[in-house]
């Protein structure tokens, strides 16, 4: 089953690199460089989906004390990391063409900082306390504490002054974005879903073997 | 606008670096863990375990100190092996 979700998501991950440069158009003001949105994008949207995912294993752990649900919240964090870190970083590149920096002090790139930084502590935590089941109710509050942060990096550009444009996707009202790069940026949002649900199971997987066999 | 390829290249490069190294890193973890589930094979035309099995512990338990405990120094040795008295020549 594992398997079958990785070469979905290798298929997908095919067919996005094709809508990004074969099939999307060339952005008028900024050029090819724009490209990189159909990475950066998904790669948030991967980490915001992680993290709401370690919120509700973590709310489940302290609740029902079920090992799934902390093996869960434990890949889901990792996983979060990583497209959190790939979202910096591409940010950054795609910064330096078309804002003049890598890096500003922000109020977007400082809380997605913020952000990654708590996951990295989370997942350090794990890894400092040697009783299992006391490091999993400690990374569970603090999956739940650092949840807080997801709507405070996704509005930050609405509530103070940013050099980081507001969300063209994820925000009420009508698009504003021609439907051929909606759609090539959709493919790539089921593209890196995918990836997410593959990683995530087979480090669950690992994590749950490594249980059985300690 | 200039295009700006080598950022793109560089995006989308780092981004193919990072995942395929966690898939490695995945990769890797559950192959050592297969490794260590695995059982030891039995070696062919053996059917019998090489050593009988042992119901009582091989050794009793030892609650004293094997060997007492040394206050005095050590005399300052070459590092070379000394023998046992008994087998040295008596001198002449």
């Amino acid at each position: 089953m594992i398997r079958v979700v990785g070469g979905l998501a290798l298929a997908a991950l095919a067919a996005g690199l094709v809508m990004a440069f074969g099939v999307a158009p060339r952005e008028t003001t900024q050029g090819n460089v724009q490209r990189i949105m159909y990475l950066h994008v998904p790669s948030v949207w991967v980490a915001y989906l992680a993290f709401a995912v370690v919120l509700v294993a973590s709310i489940t752990y302290l609740v029902r004390r079920l090992e799934a649900a902390d093996r869960l919240a434990h890949a889901s964090a990792e996983v979060g990391v990583l497209f959190t870190g790939l979202t910096i970083a591409t940010g950054s590149i795609w910064g330096k063409p078309t804002w003049g920096t890598w890096w500003t002090w922000d109020a977007r790139l400082t809380s997605v900082s913020i952000l990654f930084v708590m996951y990295l502590g989370y997942l350090l935590l794990r890894g400092m306390v040697e009783d299992r089941e006391r490091g999993a109710r400690y990374a569970a509050v603090l999956g739940i504490v650092a949840a807080f942060n997801i709507p405070l990096v996704h509005f930050s550009v609405y509530w103070w002054r940013t050099l980081h444009q507001p969300p063209s996707l994820m925000k009420p009202g009508p698009g504003t974005m021609p439907g051929v790069i909606v759609a090539a940026l959709l493919v790539n949002f089921a593209a890196f879903s995918l990836l997410y649900v593959y990683f995530v199971a087979k480090r669950a997987c690992l994590l749950r073997r490594e249980a059985e066999a300690a | 606008m200039a295009d700006n390829w080598g950022f793109v290249l560089a995006a989308y490069g780092l981004a193919a670096v990072v995942l395929l190294s966690y898939w490695r890193f995945l990769a890797r973890h559950e192959r050592t863990q297969t490794h260590r589930a695995r059982p030891p094979r039995a070696r062919p035309g053996v059917s019998e375990p090489l050593a009988p099995a042992v119901s009582e512990p091989l050794a009793p338990t030892v609650s004293e100190p094997l060997a007492p405990t040394v206050s005095e120094p050590l005399a300052p040795t070459s590092g070379h092996p000394r023998s046992k008295p008994a087998s040295r020549p008596p001198l002449q």
